[in-house]
């Protein structure tokens, strides 16, 4: 279960002072692929990255099953995020000079994984997603966008983490290979009892998801079917 | 595939940069070791020079050189103020003195030719005309058969007889093979001088025409015969160490005064290493030089690498990578960029160590005999006498030092290699500290 209470995000610069999020608060339970939708800026990506730990709140806190994230120091941080969290980005941010099998390991390495059983790993996390044993040879430049999302996908699951964030997953993809990459998605929240945050401006995939919650300004401004709001 | 993989395939990332840093680090790494060979030569030149030189000291009366300077000689009591000194392990004492043709039958072998007219007419300045007949030299010394005492210097071989031992006060003499050429000597000859008849008991060369002219008798001979009781114009110390050398210089020195010159065969080569001494400064400027501008080129391509891969920094620490297993990928790849520059490097400097070695020798020689010809310009005898020496002893050792042979050894391929990686590693110290700084959820709101 994940747990944000009362979660506040300012951002301080010189001329200005900017509220990101405002006294935010919601439980989403294991295994549910929520969507977040808004307008750009509103204040997703920075929810995101204190959910995944890559950000510290003003004030408020995080619990992502039974550890409080937001008290955590940096080696902390570090190792929740190795072990727990999973990242799909946007552009899928695959590293250009490694194979689609390489970079699943990645995760495995920083993980401490042993490195014998690193290949069979991200060789099952890649086939879970729909590559076969070639592609997952090729280098990121060589497969095509839905492939290359794939890749980022098997590389965000490949550890089994609690909580999987994905920032506009199909924003750079066709709506064909979107849909698929959604079905992939929300069949992994089901599978593996692993719950999906996505951040998108897709309607349909906040339509189609278990949870959907609308951010503007900061702040939420409607709940989703089984949100728990506080 | 691990971080040290990892970093060595990023290496390889970028095909055109690769090729261009390493022929840029290359050439540095390479002219660096050049620098390292020549001075090693150079070292190694120095210590063959110094260990050759020998660990003695001069003393001279002060203001003499040969016959010519003034003064007075130094006397038997001044020597045995510092005769018992710590680290001395032999004193070999020497008086000359110069027999005109009223006080010797010999007649010496010299001919004046273009040099020695020159010399005399500076003294009979205004007479074109003038007959001279050469004096015979005489030397009397405790250590006949070291000619280190000689104002002609050489290496002392025995020809014919035998030597005199010691310091007898016996009329005996060892002479040259050319005066005894000249004057019809051979062992068992006798000839006159001061009056009294000596008896030759050997007959000597020494490799030189100056010192192959004389005449060694036993000192204390030569300084009753020629009324110099006591006295010596030459002292050579021997010391038991060359550490030693300088310190024992000094407290002669302050012992004996202002009466005498005391120098050591150490301060005579200083002149002649100068040059070499020079190369040694100018290699490891131009080594630290190089180095600090492999560092620099590094450091800056690390700056730009890594502001490039900002991004996929900011990936791999959201997926759990820890900055010091970031910046150790970049370390290594720093550092096997720094490698395969080092592997052109040690080809390069293999190939430019003699021939950078040799211009450096030669252009710091040849400037150094001009400095030193400018120096004999000054005009007086005493001075014209002083470069006479210093260029008989001090030219054939210049010209020997010209040959310094640069050798590319395994330890300069070691050294090589330490400083790439050396390079590597302070290069990316910077690279460092902007990884650390990038923060991921900018990564991500960059999207």
């Amino acid at each position: 279960m994940i747990k944000v209470t009362k979660l506040t995000r300012i951002f301080k610069t010189n001329s200005e002072t900017v509220k990101a999020l405002e006294n935010i608060s919601f439980t989403i339970k294991d295994g549910t692929f929520a969507s977040i939708v808004g307008r750009s800026g509103s204040g997703k990506t920075t929810l995101l990255g204190l959910m995944g730990g890559l950000d510290k709140p003003t004030s408020g806190s995080i619990s992502v099953g039974n550890k409080e994230i937001t008290s955590m120091n940096d080696s902390k941080l570090i190792k929740y995020r190795s072990s727990k969290i999973g990242f799909v980005f946007q552009s899928y941010n695959l590293i250009p000079n490694l194979s689609a099998l390489e970079n699943v390991m990645l995760p495995l390495e920083f993980n401490k994984v042993e490195s014998s059983q690193r290949q069979n790993l991200a060789k099952e996390a890649l086939i879970s997603v729909g590559l076969d044993e070639n592609q997952i040879k090729r280098k990121p430049a060589r497969l095509s966008g839905g492939q290359q999302q794939r890749v980022a996908i098997a590389r965000a699951i490949v550890t089994k983490p609690k909580l999987v964030l994905a920032d506009e997953p199909t924003g750079n993809l066709d709506s064909h290979t979107a849909k698929v990459i959604f079905k992939l998605l929300k069949d992994l929240a089901k599978s593996e009892n692993t719950t999906i945050i996505v951040v998108t401006h897709d309607l349909e995939i906040a339509k189609n998801s278990d949870l959907t919650f609308k951010i503007e300004d900061g702040k939420f401004i409607k709940g989703g079917s089984n949100a728990k709001r506080s | 595939m691990n971080v040290i993989s990892r970093g060595i395939k990023n290496a390889f990332r970028n095909f055109t940069r690769l090729v261009a840093i390493v022929i840029i680090v290359g050439i540095v790494i390479g002219l660096s070791l050049a620098m390292v060979v020549a001075r090693q030569a150079v070292d190694s030149k120095i210590n063959q020079v110094k260990s050759n030189v020998g660990t003695t000291i001069t003393i001279q009366p002060a203001g003499i050189r040969g016959f010519s300077g003034s003064g007075n000689p130094l006397t038997q009591s001044q020597i045995n103020e510092i005769k018992n000194f710590q680290h001395i392990t032999s004193l070999s004492e020497s008086l000359n003195a110069r027999l005109n043709s009223s006080q010797t039958n010999l007649v010496a072998d010299v001919n004046l030719n273009n040099f020695g007219r020159r010399f005399l007419q500076n003294q009979f300045s205004g007479n074109s005309s003038f007959n001279f007949t050469p004096p015979v030299t005489i030397e009397g010394t405790n250590d006949p058969t070291n000619l280190s005492n000689s104002i002609g210097g050489g290496t002392f071989k025995l020809q014919s007889g035998s030597s005199f031992n010691g310091n007898p006060n016996q009329d005996v003499a060892l002479v040259g093979t050319n005066l005894a050429t000249k004057n019809n000597l051979t062992t068992g000859s006798t000839f006159k001088a001061y009056g009294s008849t000596f008896k030759v008991i050997g007959i000597y060369s020494s490799g030189n025409n100056f010192s192959n002219d004389q005449i060694i008798i036993p000192l204390l001979a030569l300084q009753n015969l020629s009324s110099q009781p006591n006295t010596v114009t030459k002292v050579i110390v021997g010391v038991d160490s060359l550490s030693n050398i300088d310190a024992l210089t000094s407290k002669i020195s302050s012992t004996l005064g202002s009466s005498a010159d005391v120098t050591n065969s150490i301060q005579q080569t200083q002149n002649a290493l100068t040059p070499l001494k020079n190369i040694q400064t100018i290699s490891l400027y131009s080594f630290i030089g190089s180095i600090i501008a492999a560092a620099v080129i590094i450091f800056l391509l690390m700056i730009m690498i890594v502001r490039e891969r900002r991004k996929e920094i900011g990936v791999l620490k959201a997926i759990g990578a820890s900055n010091s297993k970031i910046i150790l990928q970049f370390v290594i790849e720093a550092i096997t960029l720094t490698l395969l520059g080092s592997i052109v490097g040690i080809v390069f400097g293999f190939l430019a160590s003699a021939p950078i070695t040799k211009v450096l020798v030669s252009s710091s020689s040849s400037s150094g005999t001009s400095q030193s010809s400018g120096f004999g310009s000054s005009g007086s005898n005493i001075n014209n006498l002083r470069n006479h020496f210093n260029h008989q002893f001090l030219g054939g050792l210049r010209s020997n030092l010209i040959n310094v042979h640069a050798i590319v050894g395994w330890s300069i391929v070691i050294e090589g290699v330490a400083i790439a990686i050396g390079i590597g590693i302070l290069g990316s110290l910077a690279a460092s500290s902007i990884i650390a700084k990038i923060r991921p959820l900018e990564v991500i709101r960059t999207e």
